[in-house]
């Protein structure tokens, strides 16, 4: 569903950015993403939601190029963010219609929606008030619920478990598994180690911008280890060499 | 506390006109804007030198030269008042910082007196400019005494105190009313405008009276600049004045009487700031909302819907934005109500301005327009519209369509009140509907190029982006620049040529708005 295929993406002026990353998110995965702070998580999931350009490589939403129909590729994934930066001006309900506006989500898809989605983040209450007057954790469950309103294939997160409570938490990861179970599949990253291991059928670990161990968990994670082992193995190892 | 005020006032003072950004990115593509902007900045300051410069030398050669400290000294109090008027609110309350301040072991008046010293600064540096040009120029035509110099030094460094103060009065005033409301932006916009009106009417009530003293009292020109200047603001005389004659007592009374003024604000603020701070930055939040059916949009009317909520949303923006499209209507009245002949004989212009109307009218709807800045108040949530599927041009459209419905109402009543007073001809009509509707759609589209070009999205403060940024500067101002440029062979040519005049320029601005517009829908949002 998701291909990445040698991607490069340096910032103009700076040595940092991604080298050479190739992974494959297939329908059903839930892709686990790790690495150091700066270590090019980010930048990879900016660039595979059209957010980013890139230099080189290509990244296929379903077969579909993003550099050649980033309109077509977007309209098949969803994008969270890691801090959720939304329209303060607007109310919560208000920014729902406005992304379903823009997904073109019929009028009784998104009242559906919203009102199963924002019904088991219990925050339907608040969807008539200033967005601005949410906290970190109520922006993080609007946030969830607008990448959920227009149905995604794909669901791209950047540490979405940060700042929700741990019965929102819960739902997140009943929603992650249950659009797999649809076809779909979940490309994310995060620093809760023992989630991932837990929720996530295959793994990347990204170091300095290169990918340095990616595939099935079950593979990486090896008899009586866990991912955090493992993770500081590498990491260490890398920062020996 | 005072390391406290030296620490703060070094961190609000690192990146005013972006210099920390220019010292420390690595981003080549941000040093060159920054380097561009600072050309910007010398460039108008040339032009700011050259204008005092020749004003200067003008009142010594007509005779004048008593009136030249107070006029500017009166010079540097306006651009001090009006730098800080629209401002004051948002450099003194600015949110982010006051959260993350809030939270540490400071001082609140530390705080407030920091954010004063940043405004003082910014103020102190325009009034050097004027002081030291204008000292200069007068210096050397009349070789005044030391005094002179003495004197106009501390002037220098407490002229701006004043003008800051009422600023910041106006605008913690402003900004404490609105701040109890639930549409804070609206009505912080409309004080605003309805304090720039009054300003513009008291000028107005002001120059008539002077005018008709003048008319009974046969005053000298001297005399009737300085008698309009001591009842606009009366310090300018009494400062400029004891640089004339050496009178130290004076001086030293003045910017002691400032001083007190100023420190007795920043206390009034101190004392406050939090309760000011608390009702402008805590919204209402209800909890009470229950689904209701929900009605689709297409795409561009959703995003033209969030545009005008982003706009109404910002007090500043919405200010900013009007004070145009306000002074069009002000024109008109000003027309309607004491007809062009008058106007014209007020203002002492002696060639026939009718055929110039159209171009007024464009050149002041063309301040500002909103879209010169649309695209860097997208701000830290440009991450939305770069990842959702939306085509740039709709994106473009629903810019150039919120700048266009600001000022259309303004541009439809201005017109209706201009044909009654004017009572144009059939052509008159023809070019005074087209120059001004074509050039206003010209500027929305160009403000776009210019922020695709200069966007700033790593903002903290909207002050910042709709006053001080480099689209603000070039988009805001460049509009007014070339519908003034367009006058001139309007003018210089034989009154036989000027509608084809006006026809040639009515089409070289349709071809210019069209190739913009299709280079700014062809513009990769990942770009930016």
């Amino acid at each position: 569903m998701l291909r990445i295929k040698g991607l490069t993406k340096q910032y103009k002026g700076s040595n940092k950015g991604v080298v050479d990353i190739s992974l494959a998110i297939e329908s059903g995965d839930i892709y686990a993403f790790i690495g150091h702070n700066g270590a090019g998580k980010t930048t990879t999931l900016k660039c595979v939601v059209g957010i980013h350009g890139f230099d080189k490589g290509e990244i296929y939403i379903n077969g579909t190029s993003i550099k050649e129909n980033p309109l077509l590729c977007k309209k098949e994934i969803a994008y969270i963010p890691d801090n959720p930066d939304l329209y303060e001006y607007m109310t919560g309900i208000q920014y729902l219609n406005f992304i379903a506006d823009i997904f073109e989500v019929s009028a009784a898809d998104r009242e559906m929606r919203i009102e199963k989605y924002a019904g088991e983040f219990e925050f339907i209450d608040s969807l008539g008030d200033l967005i601005s007057s949410y906290s970190h954790g109520m922006k993080q469950k609007l946030a969830i619920v607008s990448a959920l309103v227009h149905n995604p294939k794909i669901l791209i997160l950047d540490e979405p478990f940060v700042g929700l409570d741990p019965k929102a938490a819960v739902v997140l990861k009943g929603i992650m598994k249950e659009l797999c179970q649809a076809g779909g599949a979940i490309f994310f990253s995060t620093h809760v180690l023992d989630v991932a291991e837990k929720l996530c059928n295959k793994v990347a670990i990204i170091k300095d911008g290169t990918l340095i161990a990616s595939g099935m968990m079950d593979d990486i994670v090896k008899q009586g280890k866990t991912l955090e082992s493992i993770f500081m193995e590498v990491a260490c190892d890398a920062k020996a060499d | 506390m005072l390391k406290q005020i030296k620490t703060l006032t070094k961190l609000q003072l690192m990146n005013l006109y972006g210099i920390n950004v220019y010292r420390y990115s690595k981003d080549k593509n941000a040093k060159k804007k920054s380097r561009f902007m600072a050309l910007l900045y010398v460039a108008v300051g040339f032009m700011l030198c050259t204008y005092i410069g020749g004003t200067v030398y003008g009142y010594a050669y007509m005779g004048m030269s008593d009136i030249i400290p107070t006029y500017l000294i009166m010079l540097c109090s306006v651009f001090a008042l009006f730098f800080s008027i629209f401002k004051a609110g948002g450099v003194i309350f600015q949110k982010n910082s006051y959260e993350i301040l809030c939270s540490l072991p400071l001082s609140q008046t530390a705080i407030v007196i920091s954010r004063f010293l940043r405004m003082y600064v910014e103020n102190l540096i325009i009034s050097c400019l004027i002081m030291i040009v204008g000292g200069a120029v007068y210096g050397v035509l009349e070789t005044p005494d030391i005094s002179f110099y003495l004197i106009g030094f501390l002037v220098v460094l407490f002229v701006p105190l004043v003008p800051i103060t009422i600023a910041t009065l106006i605008g913690a005033l402003i900004t404490a009313i609105s701040s109890r409301m639930r549409h804070k932006g609206i009505v912080s916009a409309g004080l605003s405008v309805g304090l720039f009106l009054l300003i513009i009417l008291g000028t107005a009530d002001m120059s008539q009276m002077e005018g008709s003293i003048s008319e009974d009292m046969i005053y000298s020109l001297l005399e009737t600049v300085r008698q309009v200047i001591e009842g606009i603001y009366p310090p300018a005389v009494w400062m400029g004045d004891a640089m004339i004659n050496g009178d130290y007592f004076t001086c030293i009374l003045c910017v002691v009487v400032e001083l007190v003024l100023y420190v007795i604000v920043i206390l009034f603020v101190s004392a406050n700031f939090r309760w000011i701070n608390r009702g402008l930055h805590s919204t209402i939040a209800r909890h009470d909302y229950q689904m209701e059916s929900l009605k689709k949009n297409s795409v561009l009317k959703a995003l033209y819907k969030k545009e005008m909520k982003r706009f109404f949303s910002s007090g500043v923006y919405v200010t900013n934005s009007i004070m145009g499209p306000v002074m069009s209507l002000v024109l008109s009245v000003t027309m309607l109500v004491i007809g062009i002949d008058t106007l014209q004989e007020k203002l002492g212009i002696p060639i026939d301005i009718k055929g110039f109307v159209p171009f007024v009218l464009a050149g002041i709807l063309c301040i500002m327009v909103p879209s010169c800045v649309s695209i860097s108040m997208e701000g830290k949530e440009w991450w939305i519209v770069k990842s959702l599927p939306i085509k740039t041009k709709d994106i473009i459209d629903s810019k150039i369509l919120l700048s266009f419905s600001v000022i259309l109402p303004f541009l439809m009543v201005s017109e209706v009140l201009l044909t009654i007073a004017l009572r144009p001809s059939l052509m008159e009509l023809v070019w005074q509907l087209a120059i001004p509707t074509i050039m206003v759609l010209f500027t929305c589209v160009f403000g776009v190029t210019v922020n695709l070009k200069f966007p700033l999205f790593t903002w903290e403060n909207e002050v910042s982006v709709v006053k001080q940024s480099t689209s603000a500067f070039i988009g805001g101002i460049g509009g007014f620049v070339i519908v003034f440029i367009c006058v001139i062979p309007v003018i210089l040519a034989p009154t036989e040529y000027s509608d084809i005049i006006k026809a040639a320029i009515c089409a070289v601005f349709v071809g210019i708005t069209a190739f913009l517009y299709k280079k700014n829908i062809s513009v990769s949002m990942t770009d930016l």
